[in-house]
């Protein structure tokens, strides 16, 4: 015989269940426009009249006591977590390109503006003009002042590429310092929340949202990892364990980032030629696998931090060919700042050589006894460093318009008078044919082959292309992203439809309850009131 | 199960949004085309048309500097061949003195004012031999810093030689006579193994006086230069043993001598063709290229224009459907 107010707490849980549904949807409704907030739906259950086993009583109605709320559970779906994390980090690391090659293509960049294509042009026309007449003083001057804002142009785009990589860095600094290694402290103080309150029994889910909104702001940081291993705290209590580490997806090389409650920490150095990153925890290093030392720049494969690397060590066709026993040492290939920089330099150097050697050409035995183009300090001549010789800054004339000095006795030899401008049209030859720019000095391989010009154009291409490409790249990248945001929206966020049609269904089930409570009381009253009268 | 999504209100803000920045990120595109007339404002929006454009540009200016070296090759032509004529007039009215002055019938006082006249005529022809442009010499040469003529004891010399002593044939007289200014007109300017520029393949807008004036001795021994001539009839009719013979003589060999300045002429005449043919072909290639360029970096204007109202349009519609679907859900309708 079930007791006279059972139905009473019935109706008692029903209200309570419903009430709690309708607060889980107005916090629903709340939240609707907050960042990683995950749409929460009450677990109710219920529940069912045990315990009624007797040895002689005899079997009774059983008619359920009713429905209890019991937690809140957060409607999100790992799989697509671990999506999305791995597509943010390679849309991110597009972004971070495009922004950096953008800053390097404007510098060369002539589509508007002019740069040194168009004063490579200008010093041929000044040159053509001067070959009219070598022996007119202010000509020659006009033709230093030309060559002057050529080494001024290469000059301006080597502090210019300078001043992004400063940029660059000062940028990636703090990304590591803010992005990183803030971000993995505050997941593990978080992991170590949450790991109270479950053991406690409790469903923390606005620290869950708060540590996912974490994981996939570093997930477009840097290629990371999550890992979830359940842990028995007791006989009847269990906890998630989340560690991230950072995977290079080509090697599979990794190292930990954060373990539960502990935290790694990244450092930077900027050697001036690169940046290396090292872990600065060596307790994470045996979490590692494939890592021999703190240097972990090369496990960086994707995200903002890839971006940075390569837009800041990336050698192009200057990395050394990479050595399959130790991928930790590969250089980066991608065309970065210290590619076009070893490119202007070549050029620099080149133009230099060229000039040096066409002015000198009255003594062959010392091939740049008289040259143009010399280094600002002394050493070897960079696009930085290029200047007019002191020399031709003194005297304008001591360009070398021909072939013979000129010997004011000896007019009969038309080659040594001074109105033959046999050098300057060497010079203007020397800048309209192809040129065979070398990697280096002491290399043999041909780097690019054509005239100073189409070099500037290479170049420009080069870069362009780049930006080109990454542009395209982010485009395809980012929808994949979007698609997989919309499937978690889809799991994750807030209808208003749904909310609303929550509600109106709700207030109709709490209004029910309180009829069944009102019939209840009415049926206690019939009993006790009126009941054998 | 069914596999329809669920559709949240986040999900169509954000959409929303992504899609109204991608439509004014064209908009902005098409309106900077349509404002600017330029297809692309940086390379990276068009690489391979910017890399074409460059190249464009490269040819352009290197049909521009050949213009320039014409138009200065030319101008020097012309300065060249208007005093020429000079010299031509100057000979032509010394030849009608001389003839005046061989006249039987003159005294020997009309002589000697004809014979006066004669040398000023000699000095005009100097001078006009020594003229220059723009402080370049114009018959010197490659010398074109100091005056190529000179007179030394009465006799004439070229770039400090003596006239007389340039015999024809003579390695000197052909290193004076082919001595040449050279400018780079787009004839593919090359320079031989020994590094010496390749005369084919670069203009030469030099006239050397040499060719001009005549040169070397005659079979007796005397002057064969029209300057050194004319001063010999000058003195022939100063003398008090007047010869007709002799200034007949002389004046033959003056009238030879001055065949020479009349070729020269001719020669200027045919360069000058030349180069007004080379402007008309670079003209004509400056053309082809100027509306390359505009084919490569100009936009279509009326194709732009119609594609930017098509785009706004389009942004238009959005943003009025936008506004009646955000706002609609089940709560609108609640009571």
């Amino acid at each position: 015989m079930s007791s006279t107010f059972l139905g009473f707490n019935v109706a008692s849980r029903a209200m309570e269940a419903s009430q709690a549904t309708i607060n889980v949807t107005g916090n629903n409704i709340a939240n609707i426009n907050t960042e990683g907030y995950s749409r929460q739906r009450v677990d109710i259950n219920a529940i069912t009249s045990g315990g009624g086993i007797q040895k002689y009583a005899t079997p009774q109605l059983s008619t359920g006591l009713g429905a209890k709320a019991v937690g809140t559970t957060q409607m999100r779906d790992p799989f697509l977590d671990a999506r999305y994390r791995s597509q943010n980090a390679e849309a991110s690391q597009y972004d971070k390109m495009i922004t950096g090659l953008s800053d390097l293509e404007n510098i060369f960049d002539e589509a508007q503006t002019d740069g040194l294509q168009t004063e490579l042009s200008n010093f041929i026309s000044t040159l053509q003009t001067f070959s009219e007449t070598p022996t007119s003083a202010d000509i020659a001057q006009v033709t230093r002042t030309e060559a002057q804002k050529v080494t001024q142009i290469m000059n301006m785009y080597a502090n210019q590429i300078k001043d992004v990589r400063k940029q660059q860095v000062d940028d990636l600094t703090v990304v590591v310092s803010n992005d990183i290694n803030a971000a993995v402290k505050s997941i593990a103080d978080l992991n170590d929340k949450i790991r109270t309150e479950e053991i406690y029994g409790n469903t923390p889910n606005d620290l869950y949202d708060q540590r996912n909104s974490l994981i996939d702001e570093l997930s477009g940081i840097a290629n990371i990892k999550v890992n979830r291993m359940p842990e028995k705290i007791s006989a009847d209590i269990t906890v998630d364990r989340l560690s991230i580490s950072l995977v290079d997806k080509n090697t599979g090389n990794s190292i930990g980032l954060v373990d539960n409650d502990l935290y790694n920490t990244i450092k930077l150095t900027d050697t001036g030629d690169k940046v290396v990153l090292s872990s600065l925890n060596p307790a994470f290093v045996p979490n590692g696998t494939g890592i021999d030392s703190d240097d972990i720049t090369n496990l960086f494969s994707d995200g903002s931090v890839k971006g940075y690397l390569n837009l800041i060590n990336g050698e192009g066709a200057f990395a050394d060919p990479a050595d399959p026993a130790d991928p930790s040492v590969e250089e980066n290939d991608s065309k970065g700042i210290p590619y076009y920089q070893k490119t202007m330099d070549i050029f620099a150097s080149k133009f230099a050589d060229v000039f040096n050697k066409i002015n000198s050409i009255v003594d062959p035995a010392d091939p740049a006894s008289k040259p143009l183009f010399t280094s600002s300090d002394g050493t070897a001549v960079t696009a930085a460093n290029i200047q007019v010789s002191q020399a031709w800054l003194d005297d304008p004339s001591y360009i070398n318009t021909t072939n013979n000095p000129p010997d004011p006795t000896d007019l009969i030899d038309p080659e040594g008078t001074p109105g033959s401008a046999d050098n300057v049209l060497r010079m203007i030859n020397a800048l309209t044919v192809d040129q065979d720019f070398k990697k280096d000095s002491d290399s043999e391989t041909t780097f690019f082959n054509g005239t100073f010009n189409e070099y500037m154009t290479g170049l420009l291409g080069d870069v362009a292309m780049d930006v080109e490409l990454n542009t395209n790249f982010a485009s395809t990248s980012k929808n994949v992203l979007d698609t997989i945001s919309t499937s978690r929206e889809s799991v994750s966020g807030v209808s208003l439809n749904e909310e609303g049609t929550n509600l109106m269904a709700y207030q109709k089930v709490y209004n029910a309850a309180i009829r069944y409570f009102n019939v209840l009381d009415e049926n206690l009253n019939t009993i006790i009131n009126t009941m054998g009268q | 199960m069914d596999n329809t999504m669920r559709i949240t209100y986040k999900m169509m803000t954000s959409k929303y949004t992504t899609n109204l920045n991608n439509m004014s990120t064209e908009l902005d595109r098409l309106n900077t085309q349509v404002a600017s007339g330029r297809k692309f404002a940086k390379t990276s929006d068009d690489t391979s048309s910017a890399i074409k454009a460059y190249q464009i540009r490269r040819d352009m200016s290197k049909l521009e500097g050949y213009q320039n070296n014409i138009g200065h090759a030319s101008d020097f032509l012309t300065n060249s061949e208007t005093n020429l004529d000079d010299i031509n007039q100057t000979v032509s009215d010394a030849t009608v003195k001389i003839l005046q002055g061989k006249n039987g019938t003159q005294s020997p006082d009309t002589r000697k004012v004809i014979a006066n006249e004669l040398r000023v005529m000699q000095d005009q022809m100097l001078d006009t031999l020594n003229s220059s442009v723009s402080d370049s010499y114009i018959f010197g040469g490659s010398n074109t810093a100091e005056k190529p003529f000179t007179v030394e004891a009465g006799k004439l010399f070229y770039n400090k030689v003596d006239v007389d002593s340039l015999a024809d044939g003579s390695a000197e007289l052909k290193k004076l006579a082919t001595d040449s200014l050279y400018v780079d007109v787009g004839l593919g300017m090359s320079f031989d193994a020994a590094g010496v520029v390749n005369k084919n393949s670069v203009f030469n807008y030099s006239t050397p006086g040499i060719n001009i004036v005549g040169n070397g001795k005659t079979a007796d021994g005397g002057s064969n230069n029209l300057y050194n001539l004319l001063g010999e009839i000058a003195t022939e009719f100063e003398s008090d043993n007047y010869s007709s013979d002799k200034v007949d003589k002389l004046l033959g060999l003056f009238q030879t001598a001055s065949s020479k300045s009349n070729q020269v002429t001719t020669e200027i005449g045919s360069k000058t063709n030349y180069l007004n043919f080379m402007t008309d072909r670079y003209d004509a290639q400056e053309l082809n290229l100027q509306t390359r360029q505009t084919e490569v970096e100009g936009i279509d204007a009326a194709y732009t224009y119609i594609a930017f109202q098509t785009q706004k349009v389009a942004y238009q519609a959005a943003l009025q459907m936008g506004s009646s679907i955000i706002q609609s859900s089940v709560f609108d309708y609640m009571s």
